[in-house]
């Protein structure tokens, strides 16, 4: 079984545990799951296996306290420590499939949007004049934008386990929206602050979007080939 | 980790490997034996961290298999590997038990 059917399965089977193991169990395995850089494969088997005791005990009226100690932070932080590392080169086709994705969206969004916008409205130009250098410097500098936005929102994420007191929703809320709109505009500000430089080359603004969907293809099947989100 | 818990530690690890050298088994029911055993002081959730590192050491395997009523669950045998290390494990237990025996019945007296 691979770890996408674990996935699946896990999903199914959660919704037999009572109320109060379903809390702790599903704070164990966000925490777990977001432990970094570790096997998904073998992430996803113990935490099945997790559920499967906790269901069997369970049925015997034990709780999650009684199979798992009092400490959940510092018992998954033991498990955390025995599971092995993910392959090198599965994390490589992993960021290459983020990496894609992203500069995909942006790339579609922006040839496609400036076009339309022209071709209706007569606004801009179909035609788009970048320096090479500059161009090279945005795509990294919003790729590590990107980076720290998704360490950021793991991190977060992760923190919001085992809480006693949960946090006010609207808070929660509200905070990650500014972060989100920080990310959205430092992605979308930091070509128009760059200064340029390197020599200038003019395409069409079409072009773009036509770089955007190869990429889409090519995380399309890389996404098919590893079995990356489902 | 004090040196009570690394005591334990190796000892249960030697008891997983035994357990499962006998039949091929699955977490839960893993449990269920230590404690009927009378391990009833180790915690259930205990044995995961050490099922995950014997298997990173490769001296058991887990492979899913369907049980006769119920879902699919992860049994675990033993490796090559494991049989060897379950047979160095009782060695040195059988050299080690004894004499920790009668020195903690005798309070370290010899005859």
């Amino acid at each position: 079984m691979n770890s996408k059917d674990f996935i699946k399965l896990n999903n199914d089977m959660r919704e037999k545990l009572s109320e109060e193991n379903k809390e702790i169990y599903e704070d164990m395995l966000v925490y777990i799951r977001l432990s970094g850089n570790k096997s998904e494969q073998q992430t996803e088997e113990v935490l099945f296996e997790l559920l499967e005791h906790l269901l069997e005990a369970q049925k015997e009226g034990k709780s999650a306290r009684d199979v798992f100690g009092n400490d959940f932070k510092k018992y998954c932080d033991d498990l955390i420590a025995e599971i092995p590392g993910e392959e090198r080169s599965f994390a490589l086709v992993f960021g290459g499939y983020i990496v894609l994705y992203f500069l995909g969206i942006l790339s579609t969004f922006y040839g496609l949007g400036n076009f339309l916008i022209h071709q209706f409205f007569d606004v801009g130009s179909s035609d788009y004049t970048f320096s090479i250098g500059s161009g090279i410097t945005v795509v990294i500098l919003d790729l590590l934008i990107l980076s720290g936005f998704i360490i950021f929102v793991l991190r977060w994420l992760k923190n919001s386990t085992f809480k006693v007191k949960k946090p006010n929703k609207w808070v929660e809320f509200l905070r990650l929206w500014l972060i989100s709109m920080i990310f959205i505009g430092a992605t979308v500000g930091s070509p128009i602050i760059m200064p340029s430089f390197g020599s200038e080359i003019t395409i069409p603004v079409l072009s773009f979007a036509i770089v955007g969907i190869i990429f889409f293809i090519i995380s399309f099947i890389l996404n098919k080939k590893f079995r990356i989100t489902k | 980790m004090s040196l009570r818990s690394q005591l334990l530690k190796g000892v249960l690890e030697g008891c997983i490997l035994s357990i499962i050298n006998r039949q091929s088994t699955y977490g839960y029911e893993l449990s269920v034996r230590l404690q009927e055993f009378g391990l009833s002081d180790v915690s259930e959730g205990s044995i995961y961290p050490i099922l995950l590192r014997l298997q990173k050491e490769k001296l058991i395997e887990g492979t899913m298999q369907k049980s006769d009523l119920g879902p699919k669950r992860k049994y675990y045998h033993l490796t090559e590997d494991g049989q060897h290390a379950l047979r160095e494990f009782m060695e040195q237990w059988e050299n080690i038990k004894l004499p920790v025996d009668n020195i903690l019945n005798k309070g370290g007296e010899t005859d």
